[in-house]
C-alpha cells in the first residue's frame, strides 16, 4: 500500500498525464481500495450483498472517473 | 408377487448404484457477520454514496474546465497529500492491530494501537491545517474558482470525517480503559474500526483524483 502511494505521488512529480497515467492511478486506487475493503475492513467472507455494495462503489466511482478523463483527453 | 419382485429389483438397482456414493456434506458455510454494528455500516454506505457522487461530479465538471483544473492542480502541495495518504494507511493498519488485540483479550495492546491510530489521525489534521493556512493566506477561498471550490469543499468535508472518526476512536479508548471490551465483547471496537477504514478508503480515491490526475 505504501509503495502504491509513493508510485502515485511519483506520477504527479514526473508530471505524467494522459490515458496511461490516469489508468495507472485508477488501477492503483482500485488495488488499494480492495485491500482496505478485504483486509482492513475484513469483509472477506461476509454476505455477498455487503461485498457487492462496497466493491460496487469502488468500481463505479473509478469507472466514471476514468470515463470522464478519457472523454476529455 | 410380481409387485414385490419389482420393488426388490428397484431396491437392488439403487443399492448397486449408490452403495459407493459418499454422502456429500451439506453443511452450508454460513457467511461471516459484518464486523461491528449494522447501523454504522448503513451510515458508511450513505457517506460513501455522498463522496462517490462528489467525486463523479468533480470529474464531470472538470471536462468543462480542463485548463483551469490542470493549472490550479499544480498549486496543490502534493508532498503533504502523499504524506497524509501514508499517515491514513498506517493508522488504518494500527486499527486492524487494535481489533486483533481485543479479540485476543489483550486490552492493553488494544489501547496502545488505538492511541497510535489517533496519533496518525492527528498528524493528518496537522498537515491538512498547514495546507489550508497556506492556501487561505494566499487569498484562496471557495469562491476563487471552480477547481478550488471542489478542492476545498471535498477536502474540508473529508477533514470533518477524520475529526468524527477520531472522536469515535477516542470514545472507544475511554470505554476500553473502563473495561467495556473483551474477547467476548468487541463489537464497539469493530464499529469504530469500520468507520475509520471508510475515512481511509475515501482518501485513497480523493488524493489521486484531486492532487495528481490530469
Amino acid at each position: 500500500m505504501m509503495l502504491l502511494t509513493i508510485s502515485t505521488y511519483a506520477v504527479g512529480e514526473l508530471d505524467y498525464s494522459g490515458v496511461i497515467a490516469v489508468s495507472f492511478l485508477l488501477l492503483t486506487a482500485l488495488i488499494k481500495g480492495s485491500f482496505i475493503i478485504r483486509d482492513f475492513m475484513e469483509l472477506k467472507g461476509v454476505a455477498l450483498i455487503w461485498r457487492v455494495i462496497m466493491y460496487g462503489w469502488l468500481w463505479t466511482v473509478c469507472l466514471v472517473i476514468a470515463t470522464t478523463y478519457f472523454i476529455s483527453i | 408377487m410380481s409387485r414385490r419382485l419389482a420393488s426388490t429389483c428397484i431396491k437392488l438397482i439403487f443399492y448397486l448404484k449408490y452403495k459407493n456414493a459418499v454422502p456429500r456434506s451439506n453443511t452450508k458455510i454460513e457467511p461471516k457477520l459484518l464486523p461491528g454494528d449494522l447501523a454504522i455500516w448503513l451510515f458508511i454506505f450513505m457517506e460513501l454514496l455522498v463522496f462517490g457522487i462528489f467525486f463523479m461530479v468533480y470529474a464531470v465538471m472538470r471536462i468543462q474546465n480542463i485548463e483551469q483544473f490542470n493549472y490550479y492542480q499544480l498549486t496543490l502541495n502534493r508532498e503533504l497529500g502523499a504524506a497524509n495518504t501514508l499517515l491514513l494507511i498506517t493508522s488504518s493498519y494500527f486499527i486492524v492491530k487494535a481489533v486483533h488485540a481485543v479479540k485476543a483479550n489483550n486490552i492493553k495492546n488494544c489501547i496502545y494501537w488505538l492511541y497510535a491510530a489517533l496519533a496518525g489521525g492527528l498528524g493528518f489534521l496537522i498537515l491538512k491545517t498547514w495546507e489550508y493556512i497556506d492556501k487561505f493566506s494566499a487569498g484562496i477561498s471557495l469562491s476563487t474558482n471552480t477547481f478550488y471550490m471542489f478542492y476545498l469543499s471535498l477536502t474540508i468535508f473529508h477533514f470533518m470525517h477524520v475529526i468524527l472518526g477520531m472522536l469515535i476512536l477516542f470514545a472507544i479508548v475511554i470505554k476500553a480503559k473502563g473495561g467495556a471490551y473483551s474477547a467476548e465483547n468487541y463489537i464497539g471496537v469493530e464499529t469504530g474500526a469500520s468507520y475509520w477504514h471508510m475515512v481511509d478508503l475515501v482518501w485513497i480515491i480523493l488524493f489521486p483524483l484531486v492532487y495528481i490526475m490530469r
